[in-house]
């Protein structure tokens, strides 16, 4: 229900529609990289004497040129996709669920339990993420699973704070009041009478939780904290950036850069679109 | 005791507990790292005994309970030790990249929001408008895209392709140095450019789109209505309504500066600025920890001393938030 309507708000608003389309243009892509990219992720070109392809302008055979390594940017690019989705994905249901959960639990039985879910949260405001996260990496070995776990670390806090609050309003309702006449437990209480009516919030911090995962995952990689293992978007800039190929290789610059770039916006449109509708004072005219 | 001085005390209290909760975070990851500050010395021509003698130095035999405490007391006091690598204290060395990171972040912030309010304000007086959506939906994009990304194309097509500007850096190679000397130099001024108009196009987003929303409803209120009922020129019904619509601006500045100064580890790589977040990389590449550990204790203080701030200035600038 609230996912159907949902959608046709976001169907209905001209830039939302838009960024849907181009996101899922980024799923197909993501779904079928090994048909789509000419080569592995780690792939090296070569000519046809055997030696290796180094930065190589584009061309009919390599679409966007090659890297200083002689690999298919084109086909790096592609990859990168499957990495953004997974890490968007994966990061915004982390902590949309976690951020729920403690928001729920914090907002309906208060006292202690909503005092030290609340400090935790305050502490979690306080750390600097990008920093944070460098320190983090740098003790532990860089890997997309930590980068994921850190991005949940990171985003849960909001959520936790925003469903708390709507927790508050709603537990004051006279329908809770009423199903608790009815002698329905805390735990019946909080999932058929509140969590219904938290879910749209946590929809729209979903959303927010895979443009800013994404993002975040690639300014991670940029300064050199990335997977070296998985060929992000991010990655690819960073390697770029050390090889100076912002002065000599543009085409190994602007794919991933403009990649990334698309990517967040149209996850942002869909995101305001439908964030348009929970709060209609956003809308334009 | 009054109400706000109440709410002060205790939103101090509140402080102070997190600072010591992040300081206790940061005595656990630093711990956790591996191999102790010694093993840098590995490989160097330092024999077990001087190893040793730095060990006792640094107080590293001592029971871990001593060491947490002595961290928590040098940290209070701003005692940050010495850097393996630079041979200065840390604190000296951080105070400086402060002082060089806050060179181009203050500049962005001024215009950010001076701009970004007269823009916002004239938007959203404007409903409807042609401006008003040029406006929105430019802040929008701008406000999404990943700024390391516009950093790096402003630095292709203006440093590289056109030569216009340096290339990086915050002064040349033998340029200008000390505060004054700095700041009254074209030099800087040049190098600013860049990197401070990437940042103000994304930091000029927030002011904008707040100041739109919240001229909308002073816009609607009834004290504007008396005000036109009057006969007062619209120029200057503008004017009370953006002196009201101000409010909720001055709570984000201050939320605004305490992310700022965190946020910039991107761009001061990007444009090579030696600024707080770039010692930082540099730090953990070089494993000098004591730099690394006091930077992110430093970062987060500002965040919570900002955020510390904006929550004080919402109840003094407001006479209805009320504290009882």
């Amino acid at each position: 229900m609230i996912e159907r309507s949902g959608l046709a708000t976001i169907l209905d608003h001209p830039s939302g529609a838009a960024g849907l389309a181009v996101v899922l243009l980024f799923i197909a892509i993501a779904i079928f990289a090994p048909f789509i990219a000419p080569y592995g992720p780690f792939e090296v070109v070569y000519n046809a004497d055997q030696s290796v392809v180094r930065l190589a302008p584009p061309d009919g055979r390599t679409w966007f040129g090659t890297t200083n390594q002689g690999m298919d940017v084109f086909s790096q690019m592609v990859w990168g996709a499957r990495v953004a989705l997974l890490v968007g994905l994966l990061s915004a249901i982390g902590s949309v669920v976690l951020g729920t959960i403690i928001g729920l639990v914090s907002g309906y039985f208060g006292g202690w339990i909503d005092e030290i879910l609340m400090r935790a949260t305050d502490i979690a405001f306080g750390i600097p993420f990008l920093p944070f996260a460098m320190v983090v990496i740098a003790i532990a070995r860089p890997s997309l699973v930590l980068v994921i776990l850190l991005v949940v670390f990171f985003l849960w806090r909001t959520t936790a704070r925003v469903v708390r609050a709507q927790v508050l309003s709603l537990k004051a309702r006279p329908f809770v009041w009423a199903a608790r006449a009815a002698g329905a437990g805390p735990a019946r209480i909080i999932v058929h009478q509140i969590l219904p009516n938290v879910l749209p919030l946590a929809f729209l911090y979903m959303a927010i939780g895979v443009q800013t995962g994404v993002m975040l995952e690639a300014a991670l990689s940029f300064l050199g904290f990335g997977d070296p293992n998985v060929q992000s978007w991010g990655i690819m800039l960073n390697a770029a950036f050390r090889a100076g190929a912002m002065r000599s290789a543009w085409w190994w610059v602007l794919p991933p850069g403009l990649a990334l770039s698309f990517f967040v916006i149209a996850v942002f449109m869909i995101t305001r679109a439908y964030e348009e509708r929970l709060n209609p004072q956003l809308r334009m005219i | 005791m009054t109400g706000f001085a109440r709410y002060f005390v205790r939103r101090l209290a509140l402080m102070v507990f997190v600072v010591w909760a992040i300081l206790t975070i940061i005595f656990v990851l630093f711990q956790l790292l591996p191999g102790d500050p010694t093993a840098i010395f590995i490989d160097a021509n330092f024999s077990v005994e001087m190893i040793e003698r730095q060990r006792e130095l640094w107080g590293l035999n001592d029971p871990i309970g001593v060491q947490y405490l002595r961290y928590l007391k040098n940290m209070a006091l701003f005692d940050f030790g010495d850097s393996f690598f630079q041979n200065e204290p840390v604190a000296a060395i951080l105070f400086e990249r402060t002082i060089n990171t806050a060179l181009m972040v203050v500049p962005a912030l001024i215009i950010s929001v001076v701009l970004g309010t007269i823009i916002g304000a004239v938007a959203g007086w404007r409903r409807g408008s042609r401006f008003e959506k040029v406006t929105v939906t430019t802040a929008l994009l701008l406000h999404s895209a990943p700024s390391f990304f516009v950093g790096i194309i402003a630095l292709m097509v203006f440093s590289y392709e056109l030569g216009w500007l340096p290339a990086g850096g915050m002064v040349s190679l033998g340029g200008p140095e000390g505060f004054w000397e700095t700041i009254s130099s074209a030099d800087y001024w040049q190098h600013l450019l860049l990197p401070c108009l990437v940042l103000v196009s994304r930091e000029i987003t927030g002011p904008i789109l707040l100041l739109r929303g919240s001229m909308l409803d002073v816009k609607g209120s009834d004290f504007i209505d008396i005000l036109r009922a009057k006969g007062l020129p619209e120029r200057s019904i503008v004017a009370h309504a953006a002196r009201n619509a101000l409010l909720p601006l001055v709570t984000y500045i201050a939320v605004m500066t305490g992310l700022l100064f965190q946020g910039q580890v991107l761009l001061e790589i990007i444009f090579a600025w030696p600024g707080l977040g770039r010692e930082m990389v540099t730090a953990l590449g070089d494993l000098d920890y004591p730099v690394a550990q006091a930077a992110l204790y430093l970062m987060a203080l500002v965040i919570l001393a900002m955020n510390f701030i904006a929550d004080l200035t919402y109840g003094v600038i407001d006479p209805r938030v009320t504290y009882d």
